[in-house]
C-alpha cells in the first residue's frame, strides 16, 4: 500500500460515530461542530457570528483603571495568608478579650474534645436566651499562625488608617479621582509594620506590641470571648487551665467527659501563656484575677456607685458637721448670754420689791 | 528529635522573657503521645515580672540526666545536644535487638 493512501485512511478511520455528521439526526448539535467536520449540505445551517472584542470597540477601560472592588495591596491579596491577616487584624480589633495558649502538638480528637468540654462549661454559666447564652455562643478556641499574627498585632498597633494620604486613581470614564487606599494590606500599612520591624526607631517599652512580643512563639492557639464577662472567663479557664481553689476543674459527676483520657491528654498540653484584655497584657494571674471578680461588670458598677455614694454622703456630713457644731457653740453660747441677762433683771426685780 | 528515650521533662520559664523562647520550642518537639508513651512532663510558668532564668530539666532512660540552660542556648543546639546521648542509647538498644 503506498503510504499516501494511508494517511487518507486513517482520518476517516478516527472520526468516531459520534462525531460524523451524517450520523446526527438534530441539526442544532450539529452546529456545536467545528466547521472542518465534513457535513452533509443538506442538513448545513447558515453560518452564525459571534461577538468578539474587536480592536477600538466601545468597551476599552482605561489602562491604568483600577477597579473598586480591587484596591491596589502590598501583598497578593488572593492568597490564604493575605486573608488570614486581615481576619486576624479585624479579631484584634474588635475582641476585647483574648488568651493565648501555646498548644503542644494536639491531635484533632483531643481538640475536639477540648472544646466539646469548653462549649459544655460555657453552656453551664449562661442560662438560655439570654445576653450571656450569646457570648457563650461566641466564644472560640482557634488555632493561629504564629507570625501572622505577630504582624496582624503590628498592624492594629502602629498602623493610623486615618492618617494615610489620598492618592489618585482612574475611575471607569477616565476621569481622575483621589481615592485613599488605607485597608490591613495596602502598601501603607505594610511601611508601617516594615518601619517597626526594621528597628529603625526602637520599639516603646510600654507598647502593647513590645509586650506581647515574646508570647509569639512557636504553635499558639487563641481563647476569643466577644465581651470581658469574668463569669465566661473564669468558666473557660476552669476548663483550659484549672487552678484550684480558685478555678477548680470541673467535678467528675457533672462532666464525665472532662475525665476522658483523650480531654484530659489534650487539656495538658494546652498551656496558658499570657493574655490580652481590653488591650492591655496580662499574664496568668492577671486573667486569673480578672476572672476572680464576681458579677461581672455589673458589679463593678454598683461598688464604684456604692463608693462615690458612701463618700459623698461623708463628704455632706462633714461639711454640715462644722456649721452644726459652730450653731451649737453659739446657741449655747445665746442661752447662757440670755440666762446671763435675764438673772441680774430678775434680781434687780427682787431689789426693787424689796 | 529522638524522644524514645527520655523519660522526664522538666521546665520552668516566665514566657513574657524573650529567653523563654528555646524551652517552649522544646516542648512543641515532644510527640503527641509523649505522655501516653510514660514520660512525664512538668511545666512551670513564672509570673510575667521573675527574672529566673528559664530552665530545662530532661532525664533519660538511662538515668543520665541534663540540666540546660535555655537562656544561652538555642533550640538547634538543645535538639542536638539532647539527640547526641539519644543515638548513643540507639545504637545501644538496636545491637541488644540485634
Amino acid at each position: 500500500m503506498p503510504p499516501g493512501s494511508l494517511r487518507c485512511a486513517l482520518p476517516r478511520s478516527l472520526v468516531s460515530p459520534a462525531i460524523n455528521g451524517s450520523r446526527i439526526a438534530r441539526t442544532s448539535a450539529l452546529l456545536l461542530l467545528p466547521s472542518s467536520t465534513p457535513a452533509p449540505s443538506t442538513t448545513a445551517a447558515p453560518s452564525r457570528q459571534y461577538a468578539t472584542a474587536a480592536p477600538g470597540g466601545r468597551l476599552s477601560l482605561p489602562p491604568d483603571y483600577i477597579p473598586p472592588t480591587k484596591p491596589p495591596t502590598a501583598r497578593p491579596a488572593d492568597t490564604r495568608k493575605s486573608q488570614l491577616l486581615r481576619s486576624y487584624t479585624s479579631l484584634l480589633r474588635s475582641t476585647p478579650l483574648i488568651l493565648i495558649f501555646q498548644h503542644n502538638n494536639l491531635t484533632a480528637v483531643e481538640f475536639a474534645a477540648v472544646r466539646r468540654e469548653l462549649r459544655l462549661a460555657l453552656a453551664a454559666v449562661s442560662p438560655e436566651g439570654s445576653d450571656s447564652a450569646e457570648i457563650a455562643s461566641r466564644a472560640e478556641l482557634q488555632v493561629i499562625r504564629t507570625r501572622i499574627f505577630d504582624v496582624a498585632l503590628k498592624i492594629v498597633e502602629f498602623y493610623d488608617p486615618s492618617k494615610v494620604q489620598p492618592s489618585e486613581a482612574t475611575t471607569i470614564t477616565g476621569k481622575r479621582v483621589k481615592v485613599v487606599y488605607n485597608h490591613d494590606l495596602s502598601k501603607a500599612a505594610y511601611k508601617a509594620v516594615k518601619a517597626v520591624s526594621s528597628g529603625e526607631k526602637p520599639l516603646p517599652e510600654d507598647s502593647v506590641y513590645a509586650q506581647i512580643s515574646p508570647l509569639m512563639v512557636g504553635p499558639l492557639a487563641i481563647f476569643t470571648l466577644p465581651t470581658v464577662s469574668p463569669a465566661h472567663l473564669a468558666a473557660a479557664l476552669s476548663v483550659l487551665a484549672p487552678n484550684p481553689p480558685a478555678f477548680p476543674p470541673p467535678s467528675k459527676k457533672k462532666s464525665p467527659g472532662y475525665y476522658d483520657p483523650i480531654a484530659q491528654s489534650g487539656l495538658q498540653k494546652l498551656l496558658l501563656v499570657g493574655g490580652r484584655l481590653e488591650g492591655k497584657v496580662f499574664d496568668q494571674q492577671g486573667i486569673e484575677w480578672v476572672g476572680k471578680i464576681e458579677g461581672g461588670i455589673d458589679s463593678l458598677r454598683a461598688q464604684l456607685v456604692y463608693l462615690l455614694q458612701s463618700a459623698g454622703m461623708g463628704l455632706t456630713s462633714t461639711l454640715e458637721g462644722a456649721g452644726k457644731s459652730l450653731w451649737l457653740t453659739l446657741e449655747s453660747r445665746r442661752s447662757v448670754l440670755e440666762e446671763d441677762q435675764k438673772g441680774p433683771q430678775e434680781g434687780g426685780e427682787n431689789k426693787e420689791s424689796s | 528529635m529522638i524522644t524514645r528515650f527520655i523519660t522526664d521533662v522538666t521546665t520552668r520559664f516566665n514566657p513574657f522573657s524573650p529567653q523563654a523562647r528555646s524551652a517552649r520550642l522544646f516542648l512543641s518537639f515532644l510527640p503527641p503521645n509523649a505522655r501516653s508513651s510514660g514520660m512525664n512532663i512538668t511545666t512551670q510558668l513564672l509570673p510575667r515580672h521573675s527574672a529566673d532564668p528559664p530552665t530545662l530539666y530532661v532525664k533519660f532512660k538511662d538515668g543520665k540526666e541534663m540540666n540546660i540552660d535555655c537562656a544561652k542556648t538555642n533550640i538547634k543546639d538543645i535538639v542536638g545536644e539532647v539527640d547526641r546521648h539519644s543515638r548513643m542509647l540507639q545504637k545501644n538498644a538496636d545491637l541488644a535487638d540485634g
